[in-house]
């Protein structure tokens, strides 16, 4: 529009969030309740097969001690007993190793990589220099007049990750803002100071080795934000964050 | 004199054969006026064979203090329930209060920025996801092969 310049600069920036992989770990309440649900579960249900199966060939070997007879019986068959069966299912299940909830990546506190703190959220933070301070920031460029604002957060994210992230862009409609002046050193009539938009988008692809990344970067959760970013930022940051 | 009998038996027998038709067409009507049978649910049927006397489990009845604590866990649990929910709620009104602020924002900036905001995003919905699972995926991992028979039965009303 050819209205008068305005006195704030339009940037937008991307919050670009890789979604938790396991499950957190259950609370001492839940753990508590989950462990009575089971016992309870336990005590209103009747047997199944495989227990009745259990039950009478119990009763056949007691039997067996006790008395002789039943010898004749048993000889020529081979019987598997369910005994066996679930001894042999324990040793399957002991053979298999699941892959590990605690990566290497969290043990060396590796905070570059994707695989660390595979049960929460892990925003981007990259380094970006803003006037004459070099700072962490989520990604963002500034607007140019004939783009949405939404398109300039999606600019934002392939600046600094290159073009083939996949990620779903959550809605049109900005999820935060942070609106600060510049020093007084720098302000004019025209240019009083700067507005960024927030963006949020879910990580898509897992595998980001052909992202070509153009400045420092991170992956942080929520709680390791206040370790980069400024007070006042990170305020209006969390308020659209969920942990 | 021949030809008069004939003709009667043609019109009583077309006649007969007219009432017989709407009787049957009557009969029809009145069966598909009848309720559909319900489809049974499965889930809701016990088998037979689940309520002999001898499947019945035999465990040591409950101690008063056992069921003390029960009642007590599950009133802790009833509050910890209320507390979660309420932080949820918390958390939500706090998004949707940020993205206010930031569309009035946007709306004193430029009014075809924010007509561009507020537009609704067609691509987004349906959306999907795979949940969370207990431990991350083992790269290189080979599933036993096997094939799925469905044997669910269907019912047809």
């Amino acid at each position: 529009s050819a209205a008068a310049r305005r006195p704030w600069r339009l940037f937008g920036a991307m919050c670009l969030l890789r979604l938790p992989r396991i499950t957190q770990p259950l609370e001492k309440e839940e753990e508590e309740v989950a462990a009575l649900m089971e016992q309870i579960e336990l005590e209103k249900s009747v047997y199944s097969d495989h227990e009745m199966r259990k039950l009478e060939e119990e009763e056949q070997l007691k039997r067996k001690m006790e008395s002789l007879y039943d010898e004749d019986e048993a000889h020529g068959k081979t019987v598997i007993m369910a005994q066996d069966l679930e001894e042999k299912w324990e040793q399957k299940f002991l053979q298999f190793k699941p892959a590990p909830r605690i990566t290497d990546a969290d043990k060396s506190n590796d905070r570059t990589s994707l695989n660390r703190k595979l049960d929460s959220n892990l925003m981007l933070l990259v380094k970006q220099k803003i006037g004459n301070q070099e700072l962490w920031l989520l990604p963002q460029v500034e607007w140019q007049p004939g783009e949405t604002l939404r398109s300039t957060a999606e600019r934002a994210m392939a600046t600094f990750l290159g073009d083939h992230i996949q990620a779903k862009v959550l809605g049109n409609a900005p999820y935060g803002i942070y609106k600060y002046k510049f020093p007084r050193a720098i302000r004019t009539e025209n240019n009083v100071g700067a507005k960024v938009f927030f963006f949020k988008a879910f990580l898509q692809s897992s595998d980001l080795s052909q992202a070509e990344v153009k400045a420092d970067y991170l992956w942080v959760t929520k709680k390791e934000l206040g370790d980069y970013l400024k007070s006042e930022y990170l305020k209006k940051v969390n308020r659209f964050l969920l942990d | 004199p021949c030809r008069a009998q004939p003709k009667k038996k043609k019109k009583v027998d077309v006649k007969k054969e007219q009432a017989q038709k709407e009787r049957m067409k009557k009969k029809l009507k009145k069966l598909e006026k009848a309720a559909p049978e319900l489809i049974p649910i499965e889930d809701f049927i016990t088998p037979l064979k689940y309520t002999e006397s001898n499947r019945v489990r035999s465990l040591p009845a409950l101690s008063p203090e056992e069921s003390e604590r029960r009642v007590l866990l599950l009133k802790k649990w009833c509050l910890f329930k209320q507390k979660q929910d309420k932080a949820e709620k918390k958390a939500i009104q706090a998004l949707v209060d940020s993205q206010q602020e930031a569309l009035k924002e946007l709306q004193l900036e430029s009014e075809e920025l924010y007509q561009a905001a507020i537009r609704r995003d067609e691509g987004l919905f349906p959306f999907e996801r795979d949940g969370p699972s207990y431990t991350p995926p083992l790269p290189g991992y080979d599933p036993p092969e096997g094939k799925c028979i469905d044997i669910t039965k269907v019912y047809t009303q």
